[in-house]
């Protein structure tokens, strides 16, 4: 096995590229985590993107409306767990995995009844989000190996995590929504509206789930297959746990899906069992949440008393 | 313009079937410290919470500076200038001390926060008062003293005229309740009108200008601290009940069944909360815990149960240590508990009577066979009970959900004596129930101690301390401050004693 092949300057590269849908649905999370509410249904948001992103991009010829429509699909389909969990007071992964049983059942029924295909649809017509290199950086030798020919949603990932890192940690609103996350009833009696705080969150969170899809449909590849996110969206949610909700160190935890991914399929051509490979990224999954748990448990402290406060 | 900055009138508000409020009545003048005091459940909280605009009100009217409020939420409040001190601070742990104070009135720089603005009005109302506050650092780093100081910062940088202080003294040291009485000194100098909620009779006489009382929902009355004492206050408080006059069943006590030994325990927000108290209870007498509520004496008694852990010192039932046992193992050793909650802790309130009844002997026989309960064993047992303690309807298939209190009462009272312990702690027993059932729950605790059961009766009711027990120890601030036999107390000796103060020579001769 020849160590420097698998640990190439490309690796760099395909990690980023692995882990960018990832850290898109861990973005996903992240923000309605920040209010307390555990985005189960980014699985679910994510794929609905993907298959608008997809099916807009072939019938318009349009990549940026295929973009747009994903987001607003992300929109509706997280509306639809908010006004439940919100209003109705549904418990939210149970909500949020009707979204993401529902994703899948309406996505291939759209599949098939709209676009005439089943399992997968790659068609010519679709547009892909396109690719750019910055000239700048494809004169400097090592660099240019690393940033050549980034497509433009994955260049957008990178700004999105300083901008979301912007928004909860300089801004009243991102001040509003921690506030409302972790003590609801101090926000209240600051006169903060604890429910619009927490609607306006998922919606928001609806709008980068659908981009997650879109990036994942017309970015990552060029094509729709049935559950296509493959759990990308559960593994988002598990380095947002690992990465306590902060975009950056959330951010990173995807990275180590991504690198998992990359070396397993590096692997694979060793001759390492393929099932072997594709059991990575739910290992790491398990073991980030386990580790990212263990911790949390330790910092939480005892209940004084033995019975809870009425 | 009118004279009163607040005026509450005829306020009612329910939850659900529990009426918080009957009959509020409040009032507060410019520059004036005025005392909202009661038992705990009296009100007092609610009343202020309804005018922050925690809850909407069910019936009457709120008026803020004589302008009628018809519906007040908490951002109305404060833009009207009232500010809350709540009971449970309403700080956010991971957040700075500044982000905390400023939060929802964030001074701005387009969609950023304005952080040097708010930096700079909050230092100089901290100048202002004199105040020992840290900004940057976060609410969990801070002593409880300081988070105090932090949410007075907060309600005067929303501009409050009026501030509202819910058991402010409960969390703190005797120190830190001198800081903070020389700060609500100088609001009040500044012309700020304050609320202050206590049932810290002392305190309340040191800082009030007025004061109002409150008993199980009502306004009982307005005084100003000049014409009043603590020992009135203490019976305006607590009221005097229908008295019920039962013979006390003379026994001679026995061996000890229970003994505290120096015990220490952390109540809910305060660690030591018990400090180092000791008694004893012997078989065939009724000791009985005298205390304005909150002294401790919840703490004691699930200390004893095993619902609380004792920091140190030794707790002895029938001379084995209970340290370290779980409630049930407790149960086992002989102690039968009336907790002093029948909804959360003395019942079951979506479970029948019979299952009630059975509660503590669930999986043992003749209740249960091998693995399978015995329903008719459980079923003639309860009837049994229903018929000898008069539980209403007689019928034990029928939920307690619609029990009144008093039946309620005696569902748990049954099932604790009839198990046959060494100890009962019958904790409030009689709170909350009617006479009827006031006068035959205290005639089972009489026949328990005849059979030769000891009880520890707690109880804010001194008439009951008086009428029933043998022995008399007086709980304040976590510690005893007197021990007299029964013949020696009279409500204000104890009544001196619940306030901390201490018990004449002779008294103290006579100590147990």
């Amino acid at each position: 096995m020849d160590l420097g092949k698998i640990f190439s300057v490309s690796l760099i590269y395909a990690t980023f590229r692995s882990a960018t849908p990832i850290i898109y649905a861990a973005l996903c999370a992240a923000i309605t985590q920040q209010a307390d509410i555990l985005n189960i249904g980014t699985e679910g948001i994510m794929l609905t993107g993907a298959f608008a992103a997809v099916a807009v991009s072939y019938l318009t010829g349009s990549w940026l409306l295929g973009v747009v429509v994903a987001m607003i699909a992300g929109l509706i389909m997280a509306m639809i767990m908010a006004v439940g969990h919100i209003r109705y007071k549904a418990e939210i992964c149970a909500i949020g995995m009707g979204i993401n049983l529902f994703a899948l059942a309406i996505t291939k029924f759209l599949l098939n009844s709209a676009l005439g295909k089943s399992g997968t649809f790659s068609e010519p017509g679709i547009i892909a989000i396109p690719r750019v290199s910055l000239p700048f950086l494809a004169k400097v030798p090592f660099l240019k190996e690393i940033f050549d020919n980034w497509c433009i949603t994955e260049w957008f990932v990178i700004v999105l995590i300083i901008l979301v890192w912007f928004v909860f940690y300089k801004t009243v609103w991102g001040l509003r929504l921690r506030a409302v996350g972790q003590f609801p009833m101090a926000a209240q009696t600051a006169g903060i509206n604890v429910n619009s705080m927490k609607y306006r969150a998922i919606a928001i969170s609806g709008l980068i789930g659908g981009l997650a899809g879109a990036h994942l449909s017309l970015g990552y590849s060029k094509m729709f297959t049935e559950n296509m996110t493959n759990a990308r969206g559960f593994m988002g949610v598990a380095a947002m746990y690992f990465g306590g909700a902060h975009p950056i160190l959330t951010a990173a935890g995807c990275l180590v899906f991504g690198l998992t991914d990359s070396i397993g399929a590096r692997l694979q051509a060793y001759g390492v069992p393929s099932q072997l490979v594709l059991l990575m990224p739910y290992v790491v999954t398990i073991a980030t949440l386990a580790v990212s748990m263990a911790s949390k448990m330790a910092r939480e402290k005892k209940k004084k008393s033995a019975l809870a406060k009425a | 313009m009118s004279e009163y900055v607040i005026e509450m009138k005829d306020i009612v508000k329910s939850f659900g079937n529990v009426h918080a409020v009957r009959n509020g009545q409040f009032t507060l003048k410019k520059g004036e410290i005025h005392s909202l005091i009661g038992e705990n459940g009296a009100g007092k909280s609610t009343m202020m919470k309804l005018l922050y605009g925690m809850y909407p009100i069910d019936d009457g009217s709120i008026r803020i500076h004589g302008d009628h409020i018809p519906s007040i939420s908490p951002k109305i409040a404060i833009e009207k200038g009232i500010g809350m001190v709540h009971q449970e601070f309403m700080l956010v742990n991971e957040l700075t001390v500044l982000e905390n104070i400023i939060l929802g009135f964030e001074p701005r720089h387009g969609i950023t926060i304005d952080f040097d603005k708010a930096r700079k009005t909050v230092e100089q109302y901290i100048n202002q008062y004199g105040m020992d506050i840290q900004l940057g650092k976060k609410i969990n780093q801070i002593s409880v003293g300081e988070a105090q100081r932090v949410e007075i910062i907060k309600t005067l940088t929303r501009g409050a005229n009026v501030i509202i202080l819910d058991e402010p003294t409960a969390v703190l040291t005797p120190q830190e309740t001198k800081q903070l009485f020389v700060i609500l000194q100088n609001l009040r100098k500044d012309g700020k009108s304050l609320v202050f909620i206590s049932h810290k009779l002392n305190e309340v006489m040191e800082i009030s200008d007025r004061i109002s009382v409150m008993r199980q929902g009502n306004y009982i009355g307005s005084v100003s601290k000049e014409e009043t004492s603590p020992a009135e206050l203490a019976k305006m408080m607590i009221g005097r009940e229908v008295f019920l006059n039962i013979e006390k069943t003379q026994t001679k006590p026995g061996e000890k069944v229970l003994e505290v030994k120096d015990v220490w325990v952390s109540g809910e927000k305060e660690i030591s909360k018990i400090r180092g108290v000791s008694l004893d209870v012997r078989a065939g007498e009724i000791v009985g815990i005298a205390g304005i509520d909150g002294n401790g004496q919840s703490e004691l008694i699930e200390a004893i149960a095993g619902l609380r852990q004792v920091e140190k010192g030794s707790v002895l039932l029938d001379g084995k240590e209970l340290g370290g046992l779980s409630p049930k193992q407790i149960r086992k050793a002989g102690l039968s508990h009336i907790p002093e909650d029948r909804n959360t802790r003395g019942l079951n309130r979506s479970m029948s009577i019979k299952e009630n009844l059975i509660a503590v002997q669930v999986g043992e026989a003749p209740f249960c066979k091998g693995v399978v309960r015995d329903d008719k064993e459980t079923l003639e047992y309860a009837k049994q009970l229903s018929e000898v303690f008069d539980i209403r309807p007689r019928d034990p298939e029928i939920s307690t959900q619609s029990l009144s209190g008093g039946n309620a009462q005696k569902v748990v009272v049954a099932r604790e004596v009839s198990i046959g312990g060494k100890l009962l702690v019958a904790s409030q027993p009689t709170r909350g129930v009617d006479i009827g059932a006031i006068e035959s729950i205290r005639k089972i605790l009489q026949e328990v101690k005849a059979k030769g059961m000891g009880v520890l009766l707690v109880s804010a009711d001194l008439e009951e301390i008086l009428s029933l027990s043998d022995r008399i120890v007086v709980m304040h601030e976590g510690r005893i401050t007197g021990r007299l036999k029964a013949e020696d107390a009279n409500e204000d000796n104890l009544g001196l004693l619940m306030m901390g103060g201490t018990a004449s020579a002779e008294e103290r001769g006579s100590t147990t």
